[in-house]
């Protein structure tokens, strides 16, 4: 008895201390191989790329002389860069898109969740956009909001709403919300079909319970359907802030790759690119990319804590 | 007697009518929301003059009828002449190829004194012609397809691959692999555009390749979780009797796990191709001549080289846009599918 439990006891020490057992081994060795494809190209283009960003970052470097380290003279200047800060604060009023696309796209999701004729057609129809790419789709914003015979300013001389067409494009003050209104049109069938299959995971018992119970349409929806789509909204406000946070190609389209009047267009992400692939100050942008995604996970991880947070009570 | 719908109370009828025709209403407005800007730059593609489609105190001229229609060069000349045909054997230096006819004034005939007639215009072909012999835009379209695909077979085969043994084998160090994985996708990839770009210009030589445009993307975090999520779903019976078969661990994944997961791995498929097509800033850095740019790209590059010529700039927004509908429209399912199963997973 003693014997075969010491047995025991000291052939699992002898496997914790790293003698594998043959299948164990080969098992292990599949595995990797399996992995192994994958994480070349995962530690070749993200995790070498992660040490070398941080790395930059301490660098004054232009891609001509290697790189010259500075410390942390590149953060120095960051703090007194007005622009960056100003930029900052683009990005974070560019994120009240976020809200926006939720309401709307859930509104249009229960919509198109009801049982009418023809609504796949629509359904089909608001989705369009998402298979775009940003690009054409900045291009076509150029005609809507081009001035005095865009669609916009054209239809609304047309009717006799202006006289004077409005300078969507030109007038530092409407640059950013106009480009913000391309995200959000962008945007909305993609959250559209997000929300539609979270609407449908909702069983139809709860709804009928309510009606018995005397609720109406808009108490049904607010008491039922955003409870239950929680975990939806939650995904949902996080990967459209992160992208909203990102936003390039919309930006870079509309303000003719130039940021805008008086850089009125000039988000984070933008002012990064700028720095580093016009000026190629790869050290200085290498600390603006290091500060925003610190401030982006910060934000993204209170955005995560709030929401569900509030699910809980 | 089986009571059809018809026979309900007539109050019952209109009033769902009356709610039903109220949802149409919301719905239509936002299809024209969706749609117009389209129909817009569809408009300005056919114009023959830049004169605006809005006027003041005029109506909007939104209805085309065909004006001059034709393909080729010869254009200009057509205008003077009122109609151009050479044949690309006749062909000269100074009478190139090409076909142009007016066909304007029969419908003009036709809507005269209709109340129609001052909302019409005549739609041409030569902005498309113009576009289409400038710029390679099929050349765009087949470099962006190759490059998607690629990516799509690259992901498809890495992400299947990995995600196997983390969800159905047991090894040292998986814990410590899977949340190193999760960890990658905190990190915003603008954020590694910088010391990529460097890489990709130092070391590897990336510039104008298309493999410079796929293999950093080659594999995603994201997929490999999706794919996972689905073979988590497998039972293990299955794979033990396989074993007792002596199927080995790869003829397992080839012959038995890969069938299985088709629906994942559509799913993934139609991600990353979008993805792909619709990528605009690494390609925009990584290339430099004409002949390698991707359709974003060369949209982008359209704009300037025609930058006054907005009914151009529109008419080769509509060639590279309307493939990509069509390809949508064929496969809606697959696509709707696919987005709703990442997040249901």
């Amino acid at each position: 008895m003693v014997t075969s439990t010491e047995s025991v006891t000291q052939n699992s020490t002898a496997r914790r201390r790293g003698g594998m057992s043959a299948m164990e081994r080969r098992r292990t060795i599949t595995a990797y191989v399996f992995l192994a494809p994958a994480f070349a190209i995962l530690i070749l283009f993200l995790f070498i790329p992660l040490v070398q960003v941080v790395y930059y970052s301490f660098t004054d470097y232009d891609m001509l002389r290697s790189p010259h380290w500075v410390g942390l003279e590149n953060y120095q200047n960051l703090m007194h860069d007005d622009l960056f800060w100003t930029s900052l604060k683009r990005s974070f009023i560019y994120l009240s898109v976020t809200p926006v696309l939720i309401v709307l796209s859930i509104a249009l999701a229960i919509i198109v969740n009801r049982p009418l004729r023809g609504v796949n057609v629509f359904r089909a129809l608001y989705y369009i956009p998402v298979v775009i790419s940003a690009v054409a789709i900045g291009m076509i914003f150029n005609f809507v909001f081009a001035e005095p015979a865009g669609l916009i300013n054209g239809l609304l001389r047309q009717l006799g709403l202006i006289d004077t067409p409005i300078h969507f494009l030109t007038d530092p003050d409407y640059v950013l919300p106009s480009i913000m209104a391309v995200t959000i049109w962008r945007g909305l069938g993609y959250y559209m079909v997000m929300f539609l299959a979270g609407l449908q995971a909702i069983p139809e018992e709860l709804y009928e319970a309510a009606a018995i119970d005397g609720a109406n349409k808009l108490q049904q929806h607010l008491h039922i359907t955003v409870p239950q789509l929680r975990p939806v909204i939650t995904f949902v406000a996080v990967i459209s802030s992160i992208s909203a946070l990102r936003a390039f190609d919309e930006i870079f389209i509309l303000t003719d790759g130039s940021g805008g009047l008086l850089d009125s267009g000039v988000t984070t992400m933008f002012y990064l690119y700028r720095q580093a692939f016009r000026f190629l100050n790869i050290g200085y942008a290498a600390s603006i990319a290091v500060v925003f995604t610190i401030i982006t996970m910060i934000f993204s991880l209170i955005n995560l804590r709030l929401l569900e947070g509030r699910a809980d009570d | 007697m089986i009571r059809r719908p018809t026979s309900k109370p007539l109050s019952f009828r209109a009033k769902r009518w009356l709610e039903n025709s109220g949802w149409y209403t919301v719905m239509i407005a936002f299809a024209l929301i969706t749609a117009l800007p389209f129909f817009w730059a569809g408009l300005m593609s056919v114009r023959e003059n830049s004169a605006s489609i809005f006027r003041k105190n005029k109506p909007p001229q939104i209805v085309p009828y065909p004006g001059w229609i034709g393909w080729g060069e010869g254009y200009k000349i057509a205008l003077k002449e009122g109609g151009y045909d050479v044949d690309s054997n006749e062909a000269t230096k100074d009478r190139p190829a090409g076909h142009w006819e007016n066909y304007g004034p029969r419908y003009e005939k036709k809507l005269q004194g209709t109340w129609l007639e001052p909302y019409t215009f005549p739609v041409t072909t030569q902005n498309y012609y113009k576009v289409w012999n400038d710029i390679n835009i099929p050349r765009y379209f087949a470099n962006s397809l190759v490059v998607s695909l690629a990516a799509v077979f690259l992901n498809v085969i890495t992400c299947s691959l990995a995600a196997y043994p983390l969800a159905k084998l047991h090894f040292r160090g998986r814990n410590l692999l899977f949340s190193l994985l999760l960890s990658t996708l905190v990190f915003p990839p603008q954020l590694l555009f910088i010391p990529l770009y460097v890489m990709a210009v130092k070391v590897f030589a990336f510039e104008n390749t298309f493999h410079g445009l796929v293999l950093p993307f080659a594999t995603s975090a994201l997929g490999i979780f999706l794919l996972r999520q689905i073979y988590q779903s497998i039972p293990d019976e299955l794979l033990e009797a396989a074993r007792l078969d002596g199927a080995s661990e790869f003829g397992i994944w080839r012959r038995i796990l890969l069938p299985l997961i088709r629906p994942g791995v559509a799913t993934l498929a139609i991600i990353v191709f979008v993805d792909s097509w619709n990528a605009f800033l690494w390609p925009l850095l990584m290339l430099s001549d004409r002949d390698m740019f991707t359709l974003p790209v060369g949209l982008a590059f359209l704009r300037g080289f025609f930058s006054g010529d907005l009914r151009t700039v529109a008419a080769g927004i509509m060639i590279a846009t309307i493939p990509m509908i069509l390809f949508f429209l064929a496969f809606q399912k697959q696509f709707i599918r696919g987005l709703s199963g990442a997040v249901k997973g």
